[in-house]
C-alpha cells in the first residue's frame, strides 16, 4: 500500500511540474494565424493572398491605397507629371533602407518594377505602354509613357496581388516565376530566416532602422509604426485548434473563422469574432464558354434563371445573416461602381423561364460536368445546393468529386469534356480585385487569353481600354455600368452572393487597421 | 547473429526498389499539377508553363523517375517543389516532434496497458476484468480526434494546464518539451493502450494456464512474483510484437494528432505534401517510412531473443 501511495504521489508531483511549465507569454510578441502557410516570401512569384499578406510585413511599396481608395505616396516622397501627361518623375523619400543595411536606390526600384511588370496583369499593360523606365540618380525614378495613361500611379499603388513591392536590384534580377530564396525587404518588420520553418512558422522582428511616414496610418498608406518586437505567423491547419489557441491566449488573431464555429467564442472573454466588412469575398459559378452546352448564350442565360443566391448563402453561413449579402453587382455591392443594372436574371430564380430557354436553344440533354470540390467545406455545401437546382430546371448534371488541387489543374483545360474538360466550377474572389474594373477577371472579355471560362467579347475589351484612359469619375461609372450589363448578358460567371468573413481577435488588442488586406503595424496590446 | 542481420538488411533492397517504383507511379498518376498550385489563383498559363519547365515536370515520366532514383541512390531526395528546401532537411526538421510524440506515447501506453492487461488476466471474468475490457473497447471505438478535442477543452482551454497546440523543441529543456506533448501523447496513448491491454490479457491468460504457473503456485510463490516474473515474461513475445508494430503505425499514424495539436511533425509534412502535390517530399517521406518499418521489424525480431532463449540459436 505504501508503494502505491508513493507512486500516486510521484505521479501527482510530476503532473504538477509539467502543468507548471506553462511558458510565460512575452507581451511584445504578436502571433497571427493566416489562412495558409508561408512557403515563400516573394509576392511576385505567386498571387497567393497569404503570401501577399505576410509580404506586407517585410516589404514596402512606392505608393499605397488609403481608406478612400485614393493612391498616396509611401516610399515615394511624391511625383511630378509632365505637361504632356507622359513623363512621371518619382522622388524617393529619405532614410529608406533594406534589411541588409544597404540604402534603397532608384536602381532597386527600377529592377523591382520591371520584375513585377513581367507577371502582374496591370503591370503588363503598363509595360506595353511604357517607353522607358530609368533611375537618373539614387533618389529618382522616371517613367516615360508612349502616350498619356491614367493608370500608372494606381498600378504602382495596387494593394492586391501581385503587389509591386521593392526589393534589392540583385534579387529583382531573378526570374519572376522562381521565388527569391533569401528575401530582403525594406518594410517595418524583418524576416528571421533561421526561424522560418515552412509548414509551421515564419518569424519577423521589428526593423529598427525603418523610418515611418509622418502621416497617421490610413489603410496601406501613412506611417507604418511597428509596436511589437516580434511577429510570428503560426500555421495551424485545424481551425478548431486555432480558435482554442486564440481563446487560451496562445495566439492573437485568426484571419477567418467559419460561420459554424462562431459559437466557440460564446462565454470567452479573452477573444471575440469581428465581422471583417472590408474583407468581403464573393462566390461565383464559373462557366466554360468553350464546351457544349454552355457555348450557346441562351443556355448560359437559362443557367442564370435556374439558380438563386440565398440557398447558397444559407448553406455556407447558416443563421449568421449579418455575414452575407445577396448581391449581383459585378464590382461588389456598396462600392463606387456598384449598380443593379441587368441583374434581374441573376437575382431571381424562374424555373419555367429556364426551361423555355433550354427548349428554344434545343438543349439535347448534354450532361453538365460540375467539378465538385470536396476538401473545402463552403464549396462542398454549394455543390449540394446547385445540383438539385440545375436538375429541377432541366439540366442533366454530371457531378465529378475531387480535391481542390485537381480542380485547380483541370480548370485550365480547354479540351472537350470527353478529353478532361469541364463545364462549371465554384471559386471565390476578394473585394479588392473584384471591385476594380481593371482587375476584375470577369469583365475582361479576353477570349483565349482570359481567365478560366474564356468568355469572349471585343466590346468588353474596348470598354476596359476606355476605362483605363478615362479620368472623369462619372464617365468611369457609366463605363463600369456598361461592363456589368454586357457581362451579365454574356454570362462570364453567375454571382452567388457576397460574404463578410469573421476574424477572431484577442480582446486585449487594439489598433487593427480596417482594410481588405490585413495590416499589422499599428496593432497594440492594451494590457 | 551478424550474418542474420546482414541477410535481413540485404533482403530489404528489393523491397526498397519496389516501394520507390510504386510510390513514384502512384504520386505521378494522381491528377493535379503542382505548378498550378504554386503559381496561385490568377496566374496566366505562361506563368504556369514556366514553373513546369523549371521543375522538369514537362519531361517524360521515365526521365523524371531516372533523375529522382539516381539522386536518391546518393541520399539526395531532391528539393521540395513547394518550399524549395531539400527534402532531407525537411524530414530532419520534422523528425524530432514526431519521435518525441511517439516515444512519450509509447511510454504512456506501456505504463497503462501492460499492468491493466496483467490485472485483467489475473482477475479474469470478474468485474475488474470486465471494467478494463470495457475501457479497451471504448478506447478502440472513440476516434482519436474526439479524445483530442475533449482533452484540449478540459485541460487547455478550461483549466489552462497545458498548451492547446504547438511543439516546444528539446532545446527549450526536457520538461518544456514534455509539457507541450502531454495532451497529444495521452490522446494517442488511450487508443493504443486499448489494443495492447487486450493482447497482454490474452497472452497472460495463456501463460497462467500453463503447468509452470501451477507449479509456481504450488511451491508457494506470491501472486506478484508469479504474474510479473514468470507469466509476463512468457507472454512477452506477442506483446512486444504488437508494441513494435504499433510503434511503426504510430509514427505513420500521428497525422490526425499532429494536425489537431498543430505539431510540425512528419505526419503533417506528408499530408501537406500530398495536398500540394509536392512529389519529391511525398516520395522522400514514404521511402523514409519504409526504411523505418524495415528497421523496426528487424529490432522486434532481435528482441525475441530476450524473451525466448530458444530464438538465440
Amino acid at each position: 500500500m505504501r508503494r502505491l501511495k508513493t507512486i500516486v504521489l510521484s505521479a501527482a508531483i510530476g503532473a504538477a511540474m509539467l502543468a507548471g511549465t506553462v511558458s510565460a507569454s512575452a507581451e511584445e510578441v504578436l502571433r497571427l494565424r493566416l489562412n495558409g502557410d508561408i512557403n515563400t516570401l516573394d509576392p511576385i512569384s505567386t498571387t497567393n493572398f497569404t503570401i501577399r499578406n505576410a509580404a506586407y510585413l517585410m516589404y514596402d511599396t512606392l505608393f499605397a491605397l488609403d481608406s478612400n481608395y485614393e493612391v498616396q505616396p509611401q516610399m515615394a516622397e511624391g511625383y511630378t507629371l509632365s505637361d504632356d501627361g507622359r513623363v512621371y518623375t518619382i522622388t524617393l523619400r529619405d532614410g529608406l533602407m533594406f534589411h541588409d543595411g544597404s540604402p534603397v536606390t532608384g536602381a532597386d526600384v527600377v529592377a523591382s518594377i520591371e520584375r513585377w511588370g513581367k507577371v502582374d496583369g496591370l503591370g503588363k499593360i503598363l509595360f506595353s505602354k511604357l517607353q522607358s523606365i530609368e533611375a537618373p540618380d539614387d533618389k529618382t525614378v522616371v517613367l516615360t509613357m508612349n502616350e498619356p495613361w491614367g493608370q500608372v500611379i494606381p498600378a504602382l499603388g495596387k494593394i492586391s496581388s501581385n503587389v509591386p513591392v521593392i526589393m534589392p536590384a540583385s534579387l529583382a534580377a531573378n526570374d519572376p516565376s522562381e521565388a527569391v530564396a533569401d528575401p530582403i525587404g525594406s518594410g517595418p518588420y524583418k524576416l528571421l530566416p533561421d526561424e522560418w520553418v515552412p509548414g509551421s512558422i515564419a518569424v519577423f522582428e521589428k526593423f529598427g532602422d525603418y523610418v515611418p511616414r509622418d502621416e497617421p496610418a490610413d489603410m496601406a498608406a501613412g506611417g507604418k509604426v511597428a509596436h511589437f518586437d516580434r511577429v510570428e505567423l503560426v500555421y495551424i491547419p485545424d481551425t478548431a485548434t486555432a480558435i482554442d489557441a486564440l481563446i487560451a491566449g496562445e495566439i492573437d488573431w485568426i484571419e477567418e473563422v467559419p460561420a459554424d464555429m462562431l459559437a466557440f467564442f460564446e462565454g470567452a472573454d479573452s477573444a471575440k469574432p469581428i465581422a471583417a466588412r472590408q474583407s468581403g469575398n464573393s462566390m461565383q459559378l464559373v462557366v466554360n464558354h468553350l464546351n457544349p452546352p454552355f457555348d450557346d448564350p441562351k443556355i448560359r442565360q437559362a443557367l442564370q434563371w435556374a439558380v438563386e443566391q440565398k440557398p447558397f448563402l444559407q448553406a455556407a453561413y447558416g443563421n449568421a445573416t449579418d455575414r452575407y449579402l445577396e448581391c449581383a453587382a459585378v464590382f461588389f455591392c456598396d462600392t463606387p461602381y456598384a449598380t443593379d443594372a441587368n441583374t434581374e436574371r441573376v437575382l431571381n430564380r424562374d424555373v419555367d423561364k429556364a426551361k423555355a430557354l433550354l427548349e428554344e436553344a434545343g438543349y439535347d440533354g448534354t450532361p453538365v460536368v460540375l467539378m465538385h470540390v470536396t476538401d473545402i467545406p463552403a464549396h462542398d455545401a454549394y455543390y449540394s445546393v446547385l445540383k438539385p437546382m440545375l436538375e429541377e430546371a432541366g439540366f442533366v448534371v454530371d457531378a465529378q468529386p475531387s480535391d481542390w488541387a485537381t480542380v485547380a489543374t483541370r480548370r485550365a483545360s480547354k479540351e472537350p469534356v470527353a478529353d478532361g474538360g469541364w463545364n462549371l466550377f465554384f471559386t471565390g474572389w476578394g473585394f479588392v480585385d473584384q471591385s476594380n474594373p481593371m482587375t476584375n477577371v470577369y469583365v475582361a472579355g479576353d477570349c483565349d487569353n482570359g481567365w478560366f471560362g474564356w468568355a469572349c467579347s471585343e466590346e468588353l475589351q474596348e470598354l476596359r481600354k476606355q476605362f483605363a484612359e478615362a479620368k472623369d469619375p462619372e464617365v468611369k461609372k457609366a463605363l463600369a455600368e456598361k461592363m456589368q450589363i454586357l457581362t451579365h448578358d454574356l454570362v462570364s460567371y453567375v454571382p452567388l452572393g457576397q460574404s463578410f468573413p469573421s476574424q477572431g481577435i484577442a480582446t486585449n488588442l487594439e489598433g487593427f487597421i480596417e482594410s481588405p488586406v490585413p495590416f499589422f503595424w499599428e496593432a497594440q496590446r492594451t494590457q | 547473429m551478424l550474418g542474420y542481420v546482414l541477410g535481413r538488411l540485404l533482403a530489404a533492397i528489393p523491397i526498397f526498389i519496389l516501394v520507390a517504383i510504386f510510390i513514384f507511379s502512384l504520386v505521378h498518376l494522381t491528377p493535379g499539377d503542382p505548378a498550378v498550385l504554386l503559381a496561385g489563383d490568377n496566374a496566366n498559363p505562361q506563368q504556369v508553363e514556366k514553373i513546369r519547365e523549371r521543375l522538369h515536370l514537362d519531361e517524360p515520366l521515365i526521365v523524371q523517375f531516372g533523375i529522382w532514383a539516381g539522386n536518391a541512390l546518393q541520399f539526395d531526395l531532391g528539393e521540395s517543389i513547394y518550399s524549395n528546401k531539400p527534402v532531407t532537411q525537411l524530414i530532419a526538421q520534422r523528425i524530432q516532434p514526431t519521435f518525441v510524440l511517439a516515444a512519450v506515447t509509447l511510454f504512456l501506453t506501456v505504463a497503462i496497458a501492460v499492468p491493466l492487461g496483467v490485472i485483467a488476466a489475473w482477475r479474469a471474468n470478474g468485474w475488474i476484468d470486465r471494467g478494463i475490457m470495457a475501457f479497451a473497447v471504448l478506447g478502440f471505438s472513440v476516434p482519436v480526434f474526439v479524445i483530442a478535442y475533449l482533452l484540449v477543452y478540459f485541460f487547455a482551454v478550461s483549466l489552462r494546464w497545458f498548451p492547446v497546440q504547438g511543439y516546444k523543441p528539446l532545446s527549450n529543456g526536457l520538461l518544456t518539451t514534455l509539457h507541450s506533448v502531454t495532451l497529444p501523447s495521452i490522446a494517442l496513448a488511450l487508443v493504443f493502450a486499448a489494443l495492447i491491454a487486450r493482447v497482454t490479457r490474452a497472452a497472460m491468460l495463456e501463460a497462467l494456464s500453463e503447468n509452470f504457473t501451477r507449479t509456481a503456485r504450488a511451491k508457494g510463490l506470491g501472486t506478484f512474483r508469479i504474474l510479473v516474473v514468470h507469466a509476463l515474461k512468457c507472454a512477452g513475445i506477442p506483446v512486444i510484437t504488437v508494441i513494435g508494430i504499433g510503434f511503426a503505425t504510430l509514427v505513420g499514424g500521428v497525422v490526425v494528432t499532429e494536425s489537431v495539436f498543430n505539431i510540425p511533425g512528419i505526419g503533417r509534412l506528408t499530408v501537406d505534401a500530398i495536398t500540394r502535390r509536392d512529389y519529391p517530399v511525398v516520395q522522400g517521406v514514404i521511402l523514409f517510412f519504409s526504411a523505418l518499418l524495415i528497421l523496426i521489424n528487424l529490432l522486434i525480431d532481435l528482441s525475441y531473443a530476450l524473451f525466448d532463449p530458444r530464438v538465440k540459436g
